[in-house]
């Protein structure tokens, strides 16, 4: 059985099809790297950095008229180190129905910078997103488990968790 | 003193002013499990699918109210049955924990369906690999989510074993050589739920109840107690 442990994904400067001017024109100050296949139900997708996070987020929201954040989660590839995780987040203009998903890499133990000051949805994705894989978002206002119980012990989404055995109480 | 040692039956007869007064006899034991097993009110924590089934069970069609169990309570503190329906997670664990806690004695558990009992198909790190592990289970109930027929089944299977509960036994206390006589004659009702002795008259008080049992373990015959 074959576990998926590193990143399949390749980047490239090419602009895929599907990304309007105005995207491009937004995220034009910052560096892109974008998908080379279409992925995940052919939403384009591009890797930004973790320092321009949010700035990008920022920048498609009030500049391309992305003002829906539709998922915020993470990808755990724990061969690829340091950075395994891949943080992404999903955007949508829902005047034009274009959708881009935004990546960013961050290593275990790293931070990225929230944003729940752009849309209020992202206090919870985030905290999920730090309940099931551990990554610290900086600048949230409560960084708490929102699934697990605040006593419980290691991270169920990361790939090196045990499917089973790790109940306190009974194997 | 309780008025039952003073009294003979020929007296109630014959205080009744009727030769046809009715009279019946029983034991604490007997009448306290009858009404108990007879109105058990159960607290449904209906937690996924098998909450359903329960909701099921209280209905017209199987309708658990025939055997005294209509009164679904949503108050632990009215309620004598803690029945789990369904999956039971490590953060709802500390919540039926409380509700458990909450309920006043006697009271009785019930792990309904493969979840409650055992974690069923969810071998995950967020749920509870069978309720008891936090609290004690009278009944286990079977299958992904249980029957109907099968709740009843254990609901009167419960009810057999509230039955055969022993907490209202009536049993005497050992005197102490060369206690006074009025002691030696004393009684104490006690019980044992869950292992445990429980004392429901303490030994100062007089507490005797005529019957056989007592009669029996004394060396006479009931007539003579009575």
């Amino acid at each position: 059985m074959s576990k998926v442990t590193t990143s399949c994904m390749r980047y490239s400067d090419r602009v895929p099809a599907g990304i309007s001017e105005a995207s491009q024109k937004a995220l034009a100050p910052f560096k892109v790297q974008w998908s080379e296949h279409p992925v995940h139900g052919g939403w384009p997708g591009c890797l930004v950095s973790g320092a321009d996070w949010p700035k990008v987020f920022q920048a498609l929201k009030e500049q391309a008229n992305f003002e829906l954040l539709v998922d915020h989660t993470a990808v755990d590839y724990p061969d690829r180190l340091p950075e395994r995780f891949t943080v992404l987040g999903l955007v949508s203009n829902i005047h034009t129905q274009e959708r881009i998903m935004v990546r960013t890499r961050v290593a275990e133990g790293g931070s990225v910078p929230t944003l729940t000051h752009l849309w209020r949805s992202a206090d919870w994705a985030e905290r999920e997103t730090f309940d099931m894989f551990g990554i610290r978002f900086e600048g949230h206002p409560e960084l708490t488990r929102i699934y697990m119980p605040q006593d419980f012990d290691g991270w169920p989404l990361r790939r090196d968790f045990p499917l089973q055995g790790h109940n306190r109480f009974r194997d | 003193m309780s008025e039952v040692t003073q009294t003979k039956i020929s007296d109630i007869v014959e205080a009744s002013g009727s030769s046809e007064c009715s009279i019946l006899l029983s034991t604490v034991r007997a009448v306290g499990n009858w009404a108990r097993k007879n109105s058990i009110w159960p607290l449904p924590l209906g937690l996924s699918c098998c909450g359903i089934e329960f909701m099921a069970t209280a209905m017209s069609r199987y309708d658990m109210a025939r055997f005294g169990m209509e009164v679904a309570r949503f108050s632990p503190r009215q309620a004598d049955l803690l029945l789990v329906a369904g999956t039971l997670t490590y953060k709802m664990a500390a919540v039926m924990t409380r509700l458990y806690d909450q309920m006043a004695e006697p009271k009785w558990v019930i792990s309904m369906g493969a979840c409650a009992s055992s974690g069923g198909m969810y071998r995950s790190y967020s749920v509870v690999q069978g309720i008891d592990e936090f609290v004690p289970v009278d009944f286990y109930i079977s299958g992904c989510p249980p029957r109907p027929d099968s709740v009843l089944n254990v609901l009167m299977k419960l009810q057999d074993k509230i039955d055969r509960d022993r907490t209202y036994q009536l049993s005497l206390a050992t005197p102490e050589p060369g206690a006074a006589a009025d002691l030696a004659e004393q009684a104490v009702l006690t019980g044992n739920r869950h292992g445990a002795p429980i004392a429901l008259a303490t030994a100062n008080e007089r507490f005797v109840v005529p019957g056989p049992q007592r009669a029996m373990s004394r060396g006479r015959k009931p007539e003579e107690t009575l």
